[in-house]
């Protein structure tokens, strides 16, 4: 099975990390959908199918952890999984974001097996 | 900044720079760092938390297609590559940071980091950053690389 997803971060050479590594992880990708800051990505969301969201926190305009929010708040968004993929370290915050919901987190640099291992843990290998 | 901060730091960007972008920093056995010869660029990110600076990153114009190629699976010709030339300088910069912190002050604190800025550097200021103390220099690909951790 293919899946639908968001990438989105405000730097375009991060997306293109993200995808390259999905291809590498051999992700199986339909649409792939891709969003500079939250708002935008609530937009391509409301807009488009997306089975999984992978998400910077820091963001101009709107952040990830208000991007995720929003979701929570819609009924037809609030299921979407979303991943966290920062260069933060923190505990306190990796716990702060899981118990907020935040179904994963990927700290950068990461992995083509890391991205893999996520992916089939939330969507099902 | 103390020498263990400086020896954290090559160690954190040596990682950094292998694993994101897949290259390496080249030993100098001599100290010999070699000068730029071009125009110059240099990245800054702050951070604030449990201790508060900033990270600032110089290298000289050249190496950012080499960067971003190498951080994209491309050639530095490539369009992709030349389109996304101070991304890839600020990308490298922000994974370090990020992982530096960690490495100073543990997985418990957190730091919030703002958007790096990015600024030409002339080759006067080039060599006054070299010469100030604390300033990290390598040699990435050829190129020399300067890191300066402001606490």
């Amino acid at each position: 099975m293919a899946y639908n997803i968001l990438i989105v971060d405000d730097s375009s050479i991060v997306r293109a990390v993200i995808i390259k590594t999905l291809n590498l992880a051999g992700v199986a990708v339909d649409e792939l959908y891709q969003a500079s800051n939250g708002e935008e990505a609530l937009q391509q969301m409301r807009e488009h199918w997306v089975d999984l969201v992978f998400s910077d926190i820091n963001m101009p305009v709107m952040s990830g952890v208000e991007m995720f929010n929003h979701m929570q708040a819609d009924e037809n968004l609030k299921n979407i999984p979303v991943v966290i993929v920062s260069t933060e370290g923190s505990k306190t915050r990796i716990d702060e974001l899981t118990g907020l919901g935040i179904r994963a987190y990927i700290r950068k640099p990461f992995t083509p097996e890391a991205l893999r291992d996520v992916v089939d843990g939330i969507l099902g290998a | 900044m103390s020498t263990e901060h400086e020896v954290m730091l090559a160690r954190v960007f040596a990682r950094v720079a292998g694993d994101l972008a897949f290259m390496f920093i080249e030993p100098q056995e001599d100290g010999f760092i070699p000068s730029p010869s071009g125009p110059c660029v240099s990245a800054t990110i702050t951070f604030s938390g449990k201790f508060e600076g900033s990270l600032s990153i110089a290298v000289p114009t050249a190496l950012c297609p080499v960067i971003a190629a190498n951080v994209l699976g491309v050639e530095p010709e490539d369009e992709s590559a030349t389109d996304q030339l101070y991304d890839a300088l600020t990308e490298l910069l922000n994974v370090t940071c990020g992982n530096l912190l960690t490495a100073l002050a543990g997985d418990e604190p957190v730091f919030d980091l703002t958007i790096p800025t990015v600024q030409s550097l002339d080759l006067r200021a080039w060599d006054e950053l070299q010469r100030t103390p604390g300033t990290v220099a390598l040699v990435l690909e050829e190129h020399p690389v300067l890191l300066r951790l402001s606490l």
